[in-house]
């Protein structure tokens, strides 16, 4: 490994990065504007859950029952339907995420001590929103049982216990906002992006202009050519890490909770990772529109898609979750979303540090072989 | 003398095309070389099997007494490469081109910053080192990818087509600085397509798809190839070069500037008086008609067109 020759490389690539004002949009306002508009739009949280009810009772429990839910500041009582055909024009039009259904003779099932049942009917159809509404209603119907309960045993002049009361404590998002849990993901997404915008395209394009014939000419080795690219697109993705961690900060109040030089250590080894896979697809594409394909299906969409950025590897198939683990970003979201959200320390991640270093060593090294000194 | 070049039976096929078929030639150090052809005849496949870029199909060879097979790198070392077609780094300036390759070639700063002087005091290139190669007319491109090409100094420079796209003042600058090269001690392989460039070689092969179709210096090319050359000038012109391609004593006639080229066939033994005789039974007025030597140019039309026919007959 010749260091002359590999920093020659890398001066030219830095001298070709500054140069093309395309390429500094792309790598200093992109990542920035996409953090801004995914981190306002991307939200898990409900508020004001739109509903409607259809009272078939009218008895002092069922109208208790009903300002249980008008009094909570997450939902929002839009309509009283008075026949059943008016259900599904509601959920249909998406007026409503539900429709609570009160049985006739609710007031006196109670009454007499047994057990009663309502009807939630729930639009499906957006599964997220359905399972957080659900979730939602179950909270108040627990709350609105326990008083039943305790009003009845006072009745009888007796007092029970209620059976259990949960006080939940959720540690490291108290207030489960979906915020601190979402931002940190996006920068990490955001990053694989940029990682492979920025070197997919750096050894095809000297295929495109000519450059390549002499390159390959030169005594300059594969591994020379490949790290010299490398160097200038590490300080870039440096500049772009730093950027993420402030825009979180600042605009969305994003703070990691664990320790910033470690954040920074993943986020750097992270983008050596993915800077390296955007120059292997470099190295075997034949023109730079092929190289941002691959790196657009082969990395970006896996990134979103299976590397628990958005569903939960839990909740995959085994095998699936089998291939999230060979994507770099899942044990990335691992490392970064700890560090925001529990501050857990390289005590506790130097594996998935210690996976993404070997993905970053891995891959340059292949990238390197594939760099062929041929025409 | 040291062989720079040594190649046999070098073959390159691609899928059922034979672009090179089994060529062999040398080239001693010191030599300015020719590779001459027309396009397509297999000049920069040949080229670019032996800075190492291909691999043939089959053959052998050696540059500065490496093998092309197994001894890429010691090769690429010792060469200088100039492609056929723009490679410099479009949005970089001619110095730091030059430099790039000054870094891949580890020549040491301080003697790269001397060597972008030298070159550019003797290409010309003084005015233009700060502009973006991507701004240049093709000329200087040209003048630019030579100094990258140079800027280690190597014993031995494979220029493939310099001249190709240039005006005639910078093909005659272009020449007098591969003169000068070869002078300093570099052995000079160079490519061209243009006949008349062949007269600055030391010696040259004339490649004809895919195959070399004749070898020597410039001056057994004309005397071995063609002989019996006469310019004729008559009027008018065009009567004169049909009545000429009719005789039966003429192997090849041909306009050449604003008189004939005709070369006749060996056993003509006066060819001055032939072509009078034969002029003035057509009816055509001589002004002049008198033997020459005959132009790189001749040597290759008739190399080419009255073809391998004639090659065959002429070559020892």
């Amino acid at each position: 490994m010749n260091r002359r020759r590999m920093m020659a490389v890398a001066r030219a690539e830095w001298i070709h990065i500054r140069r093309d004002p395309r390429s500094l949009v792309v790598i200093l306002i992109l990542p920035v504007f996409m953090l801004l508009l995914y981190g306002y739009g991307i939200n898990y949280d409900l508020d004001r859950i739109p509903f409607a009810v259809w009272n078939l009772d009218g008895t002092q429990v069922s109208r208790d029952l009903i300002d249980e839910f008008r009094q909570n500041r997450y939902f929002d009582l839009r309509e009283s339907v008075l026949e059943q055909r008016r259900i599904e024009e509601l959920l249909d039009e998406r007026k409503v995420v539900f429709v609570l259904v009160v049985p006739p003779d609710l007031g006196g099932t109670v009454g007499a001590g047994r057990p009663a049942e309502v009807q939630f009917v729930l639009d499906g159809s957006d599964t997220t929103r359905a399972s957080v509404a659900l979730g939602y209603i179950e909270g108040v119907l627990n709350d609105f049982s326990g008083q039943l309960q305790a009003q009845w045993a006072n009745r009888q002049g007796t007092q029970v216990a209620a059976p259990f009361t949960v006080y939940p404590t959720i540690l490291y998002n108290p207030d489960l906002r979906s915020r601190p849990f979402i931002v940190p993901g996006l920068i990490a997404v955001l990053l694989t992006l940029l990682a492979g915008l920025l070197t997919s395209t750096c050894i095809v394009r000297e295929r495109e202009w000519g450059s390549f014939e002499t390159l390959i000419a030169s005594p300059a080795a594969a591994g020379e050519i490949v790290l010299g690219k490398l160097i200038p697109y590490i300080v870039i993705a440096f500049a772009n890490v730093v950027l993420s961690i402030v825009v979180g900060w600042v605009v969305f109040g994003v703070v990691p909770l664990g320790s910033m030089a470690l954040l920074l250590t993943a986020s750097m080894v992270y983008m050596a990772a993915s800077l390296g896979i955007g120059l292997f697809f470099s190295a075997v594409s034949r023109s730079q529109q092929m190289a941002i394909l691959f790196a657009v299906l082969l990395t970006f969409l896996p990134t979103i898609l299976l590397s628990g950025f958005v569903f939960p590897l839990r909740s995959m198939p085994t095998i699936i979750a089998a291939i999230a683990q060979i994507i770099p970003a899942t044990h990335f979201l691992v490392i970064i979303r700890s560090l925001y959200l529990k501050g857990a320390g390289l005590e506790i991640l130097w594996p998935q540090l210690l996976v993404l270093a070997g993905f970053a060593v891995v891959i340059v090294v292949v990238a390197a072989g594939r760099f062929r000194k041929r025409l | 003398m040291a062989l720079a070049v040594e190649v046999s039976n070098l073959v390159k096929r691609f899928g059922d095309f034979t672009a090179v078929d089994g060529i062999s030639f040398s080239v001693s150090k010191g030599e300015v070389f020719g590779f001459l052809g027309p396009n397509g005849a297999g000049k920069s496949t040949t080229i670019r099997m032996l800075c190492g870029l291909l691999l043939p199909t089959s053959g052998e060879a050696r540059i500065a007494e490496h093998d092309i097979y197994r001894e890429t790198e010691l090769i690429r070392r010792s060469i200088g490469y100039m492609p056929q077609f723009f490679s410099l780094y479009p949005d970089l300036t001619v110095r730091e081109n030059i430099e790039f390759y000054a870094g891949m070639y580890e020549v040491p700063r301080a003697r790269a910053r001397e060597r972008v002087e030298e070159l550019s005091g003797r290409l010309g290139l003084e005015g233009l080192l700060d502009r973006m190669t991507r701004t240049l007319s093709t000329g200087w491109r040209q003048r630019a990818a030579l100094a990258t090409a140079l800027v280690h100094q190597p014993p031995l420079a494979f220029l493939d087509e310099p001249t190709s796209g240039v005006d005639p003042v910078t093909r005659r600058q272009f020449w007098e600085f591969i003169d000068d090269l070869a002078r300093e001690g570099t052995t000079v392989f160079v490519t061209t397509h243009v006949m008349d460039e062949a007269e600055h070689c030391t010696r040259l092969v004339i490649m004809h798809d895919g195959a070399i179709i004749a070898e020597g210096t410039p001056e057994e090319m004309r005397t071995r190839y063609v002989q019996n050359m006469v310019e004729v000038q008559a009027a008018p012109l065009w009567e004169a070069l049909e009545a000429l391609q009719a005789s039966p004593l003429v192997r090849e006639a041909a306009l050449f500037g604003d008189a004939l080229h005709v070369q006749l066939r060996e056993e003509v033994v006066d060819p001055a008086e032939a072509v009078r005789q034969a002029l003035g039974e057509a009816g055509v007025a001589v002004e002049a008609a008198e033997c020459i030597p005959p132009t790189m140019e001749d040597v290759f039309v008739a190399l080419a067109r009255g073809g391998e026919e004639a090659v065959r007959e002429a070559s020892p």
